[in-house]
C-alpha cells in the first residue's frame, strides 16, 4: 500500500514555487503558436477542400502591429471557430459525394429506373468536368424499347 | 529590430543589399525567366502553395501581426493570384521584373527604394503616437520599416514615392523582410536573385 507523508513542519518556502505572477511573454508564445498551428491546418482544409471554396468568416483584423494579448486570444478563439465551420462544411461534403457515388452504382446496377439521371464528375467528388448520366442507346429507338444505358461524357475540350 | 519587436519576433529581420540600375528597360533573359515561372502553375498548385514552408511562414507571421492573410494576401500569393488572373508574368520594367522573379523563386517578398533617399541599416519598429509614414498619419504601434533617419513605409506596404525606387533611380537598395522560421539562406538568394536581376549582372 503506498502512502503520502506529510512533513507538516515544512515552511512555505519549500513548496514548489507556482507563477502567480502573471508571465504575459510565454502566454503570449504560446499562443502565437497556437495561432501558427491553427493556421496550417486551416490552409490545409482550404486544399483539401479543391475546387471548391471554403467561405471563411473574415477574422478580426487590425494591423500590422504587435497584438495585445486579448487580441491574440480573440484571433486564436476566431480561427478556432473558422476551423470548426470548415471542417463541417467538408464533413457535409463528403456526405454529399458518398450519395453521389452510391446513386451512380444505382445508375449502372438499373439504368432504366434512373432515367435522364445526371451526375457530375465534381460531385463525384473526381477531377474532370465529365457528366455521367442515363440515356437510351439508339435515341427514340432505344426510349421506346427501354435500352437504356449509363454514359460518361468526355469532359470539357477546354478543362485539357 | 526595435526591443519590442525583437522580444516578440525573435527571428524577424531586414537584410538589405544594394545594386545599381542602369538600363531601366524590361531585359529579356528575366522576361523569360518569369514566363518560364507562369507556365508551370495551375489553380492547385496556386492554392497549395501555402503549405509550403516559406509561405507558410508569412502567412502565420501576418496572421499574428492581425492581418487577415484571405483579405490580405501574402506578397507571394497575391503575385500567383496576379499571374492567374492576367494569364502570365507580364513584364513591366526592370525593378518590378527583378523583385517579381526573386518573390516567385524564393517566396521572400523585396522591395525596393531610391537608395539616394535612404540610409541603412533598416529596420522594423512600432509606430510612435501621430507619427507620419510617407506622408500619412499611422495609428500608434503599428509596425513600420525604418532606416537610420526616418520612417520608410508600413511593413508589407509597398513603398511610395519619393521614396521608392523608379524610373530616375541610379542606384537602389532593395530590402527583404524576413519572418521568423526562414532561413537566412533563402533571404540572400532572394536579395542575390533581385540584384543581379536589375543590375543585369
Amino acid at each position: 500500500m503506498a502512502a503520502l507523508l506529510i512533513d507538516q513542519s515544512a515552511s512555505s518556502e519549500l513548496l514548489p514555487s507556482f507563477a502567480l505572477t502573471p508571465n504575459e511573454g510565454a502566454a503570449r508564445r504560446a499562443l502565437r503558436a497556437q495561432i501558427a498551428q491553427l493556421d496550417r491546418l486551416l490552409s490545409a482544409a482550404s486544399c483539401e477542400a479543391f475546387p471548391d471554396r471554403l467561405d471563411l468568416p473574415a477574422l478580426p483584423a487590425r494591423g500590422p502591429r504587435i497584438q495585445s494579448l486579448g487580441e491574440l486570444e480573440l484571433l486564436r478563439d476566431s480561427l478556432i471557430g473558422a476551423l470548426g465551420d470548415a471542417r463541417e462544411a467538408l464533413a457535409v461534403r463528403e456526405v454529399d459525394r458518398g450519395a453521389a457515388r452510391e446513386l451512380l452504382e444505382q445508375m449502372l446496377l438499373d439504368p432504366a429506373k434512373h432515367r435522364r439521371v445526371r451526375i457530375s464528375q465534381r460531385e463525384l467528388g473526381v477531377g474532370g468536368c465529365g457528366v455521367w448520366s442515363v440515356m437510351p442507346r439508339l435515341g427514340p429507338m432505344g426510349r421506346l424499347m427501354g435500352w437504356w444505358r449509363v454514359k460518361l461524357s468526355s469532359g470539357c475540350p477546354l478543362a485539357t | 529590430m526595435s526591443g519590442e519587436v525583437a522580444a516578440e519576433f525573435p527571428g524577424l529581420r531586414a537584410e538589405w543589399v544594394s545594386c545599381a540600375c542602369v538600363d531601366h528597360r524590361c531585359d529579356g533573359g528575366v522576361g523569360e525567366r518569369l514566363a518560364l515561372l507562369a507556365s508551370r502553375l495551375n489553380g492547385r498548385q496556386a492554392l497549395e502553395l501555402r503549405q509550403q514552408h516559406v509561405p507558410a511562414a508569412y502567412r502565420s507571421f501576418l496572421r499574428q501581426v492581425g492581418i487577415d492573410p484571405d483579405q490580405q494576401p501574402t506578397p507571394i500569393e497575391q503575385a500567383v493570384l496576379g499571374r492567374l488572373l492576367s494569364g502570365g508574368n507580364l513584364p513591366q520594367d526592370r525593378i518590378s521584373d527583378g523583385l517579381l522573379l526573386a518573390l516567385l523563386e524564393t517566396s521572400v517578398p523585396v522591395v525596393a527604394f531610391d537608395a539616394a533617399l535612404t540610409s541603412p541599416p533598416i529596420e522594423v519598429r512600432g509606430a510612435a503616437d501621430n507619427e507620419l509614414v510617407a506622408g500619412v498619419q499611422v495609428e500608434q504601434g503599428t509596425l513600420i520599416l525604418t532606416d537610420s533617419r526616418q520612417p520608410l513605409c508600413q511593413l508589407f506596404s509597398p513603398p511610395q514615392p519619393p521614396l521608392a525606387a523608379g524610373a530616375n533611380s541610379d542606384r537602389l537598395l532593395l530590402v527583404a523582410i524576413i519572418v521568423p522560421g526562414v532561413s537566412a539562406i533563402v533571404s540572400d538568394e532572394a536579395l542575390t536573385i533581385a540584384a543581379a536581376a536589375i543590375s543585369g549582372g
